[in-house]
């Protein structure tokens, strides 16, 4: 087991640099996310970590060792690929133990090792299975169970669930943060879903335009973003931007509102709107509502609820909750 | 209805005239001497293996087998081995100069045959290699490379790159991940190779005329030469020689058929 620091560190592909400086200190036995939209660098900045790309600039520590010019061996990573990346040809079994035969131990350590870690995940009946004799969920169980095998300093997964349907996904990551919790050690996580990042991660990391936009605890997050970008990636359903007279008048540029802290209730004060769609969630309400003064809103409302399309509500923003936002997408403390 | 009949006729008439030279070899090979006179399409009455006997001992057709089978077989087995290493460097590996190496296998693609055999022929005499198995080998090695270079780098190329890096994450060093990942699941790309180029190699006359002179190097394409005079030709003696040389490659492609056209259709579709 082993901590990673990340100095500085950035990557430029010829003259285009897509990360830039970034500082990130992750402890022993975290379970850190990075999250981001699509393009944002995620994945480049694990695969750096992992010695799969080159680091242009500054530096990498793994358990206090400078790891830039070492090889993903030499490393002593683990890693779960988007595609499970399972090979082909060899069962199961072998698959596991791969990189065990190549360290060259005994046939009986590497069985040993291989139906230890296939009893953590249920893989036992399928030990002598070729992957594609496998389902999608089993092999994602597969891939986890070569990487957990070696028992490494560090494990990385590169949306490891973004293969699986709905159902299989939220299994899998209740799986993987008990496994988390079994192993205590340090996992880097990548994923674009916030859901995800939400509920797995000890330290979420969102990536914006090859940069850090803040780091910290998911409710930390979820309360006090540190800019618009933030406060619209994580949540959902997503916060509500409100420009205008309304933003202006509690001096800022942008008001944010999360879906969940409206009130619908009398017209005294509030924004009138027309419901224009409901999702009924059973244990939720989404109303998308189309307001005279604060344009489109998403609200979620506890529990069960009666408004139907073209119902006019009057939305009143918990003040406690609104979060206020400057020109350049800060916020605006109190 | 008729359309499918008429689809039936064109491939009848098309497989009777493929098949035609070969059966027609067939027949003069098992004929006694003495049925020649009878028209070619006359299958045998009395069937003989005489010719057979005949070429295979007094031809020296068991030298000629044996020398043709070394080469090809050597010739097949080394061409796997470079056309897969260097097709392996071109798809999963960086280094200065890729670009022009792989233009360099492209530019091989492109000279004909013909063009090289000579100063081909040259450097094999320089080297001491004529008359010499080894001679053959590396010539028909290097006019054969780009091709299968080109053919294991499109196989390797539709490899998925995170089998790569996963074997490398495992700490599997290149050489490691090339047997015991990439080549197992080439066997399509191996067995085309295998095949074609040892029925290049065993079908192959202008370099093995120009390098084994000598009469115990021949090879069978070459010995075929024996039984055709400028005046005379030994018509049973060329057909049973000719079937002997076929069989092997028939044998060959039969048992292999389904991975060769894996092989040869290999990245033709998604």
């Amino acid at each position: 087991m082993a901590g990673v620091e990340l100095k500085n560190l950035s990557k430029a592909y010829g003259q285009t640099e897509v990360l830039h400086d970034i500082n990130l200190s992750i402890a022993d036995g975290e379970f850190i996310v990075f999250v981001g939209p699509s393009g944002c660098g995620k994945s480049t900045l694990l695969r750096m970590i992992a010695g799969l790309e080159e680091i242009t600039g500054g530096e990498l520590l793994i358990g206090d060792a400078r790891a830039n010019e070492l090889s993903p061996k030499q490393r002593d990573i683990a890693m779960v690929f988007q595609s499970y990346a399972l090979y082909p040809q060899m069962t199961v079994a072998e698959n596991m133990g791969f990189s065990l035969s190549l360290e060259g131990k005994s046939k009986a350590e590497i069985a040993e090792k291989v139906q230890e870690a296939a009893d953590a995940l249920q893989l036992g009946p399928y030990l002598d299975r070729k992957p594609g004799q496998l389902s999608g969920g089993q092999r994602q169980r597969v891939a986890i169970g070569r990487a957990i095998v070696r028992k490494p300093k560090v494990f990385l997964l590169d949306e490891p669930l973004s293969n699986l349907d709905a159902a299989l996904r939220s299994e899998t990551r209740v799986e993987i943060s008990e496994l988390h919790q079994r192993m205590e050690t340090t996992m880097i996580y990548v994923t674009h879903d916030q859901v995800e990042a939400m509920t797995m991660a000890d330290r979420i990391v969102v990536l914006n335009g090859g940069c850090i936009e803040q780091v910290g605890s998911p409710m930390d997050l979820y309360n006090n973003p540190a800019s618009e970008f933030v406060a619209g990636f994580i949540g959902s359903p997503k916060m509500n931007f409100i420009k205008g007279p309304q933003a202006t008048a509690v001096g800022a540029t942008t008001l944010g509102v999360r879906p969940e802290h409206f009130e619908v209730g009398p017209s005294d004060g509030a924004w009138a709107g027309k419901v224009a769609l409901v999702e009924r969630l059973g244990h939720d309400t989404v109303l998308y509502v189309h307001a005279e003064d604060a344009g489109a809103l998403t609200v979620s409302l506890s529990g069960q609820h009666q408004q139907q399309v073209g119902d006019t509500v009057y939305l009143k923003p918990r003040p406690e909750f609104i979060h206020k936002f400057d020109q350049n997408g800060r916020p605006i403390t109190m | 209805m008729a359309r499918k009949w008429i689809l039936l006729f064109i491939l009848g008439v098309i497989a009777v005239l493929m098949a035609a030279p070969l059966v027609l070899t067939v027949f003069t090979s098992l004929k006694p001497t003495t049925e020649l006179v009878n028209p070619a399409w006359y299958p045998p009455r009395d069937m003989t293996f005489e010719h057979y006997l005949r070429v295979w001992t007094e031809g020296g057709f068991s030298r000629y087998f044996a020398n043709t089978l070394i080469i090809s077989a050597v010739d097949a087995v080394v061409m796997i081995a470079i056309a897969s290493l260097a097709a392996y460097a071109m798809v999963f590996m960086e280094f200065r100069g890729k670009m022009l190496l792989q233009l360099l296998f492209v530019l091989g693609l492109m000279i004909p045959v013909t063009a090289v055999v000579l100063p081909l022929f040259q450097i094999v005499r320089s080297m001491g290699l004529l008359n010499t198995h080894l001679g053959v080998i590396l010539a028909d090695l290097a006019l054969a490379v780009s091709v299968f270079v080109f053919m294991f780098t499109s196989y390797f190329a539709g490899v998925p790159k995170a089998l790569h890096e996963a074997a490398r994450i495992d700490g599997a060093t290149e050489f490691q991940i090339y047997r015991r990942v990439v080549m197992p699941i080439a066997t399509p790309a191996v067995v085309t190779t295998a095949l074609l180029e040892f029925l290049w190699s065993w079908n192959d006359l202008l370099l093995r005329l120009l390098i084994m002179t000598r009469e115990e190097m021949r090879t069978l394409s070459v010995g075929l030469l024996n039984f055709q005079g400028t005046m005379t030709r030994d018509v049973t003696g060329l057909s049973s020689g000719t079937v002997i040389m076929a069989i092997p490659v028939v044998l060959l492609f039969l048992v292999f058929q389904r991975s060769f056209v894996r092989g040869m259709t290999a990245g033709a579709v998604k």
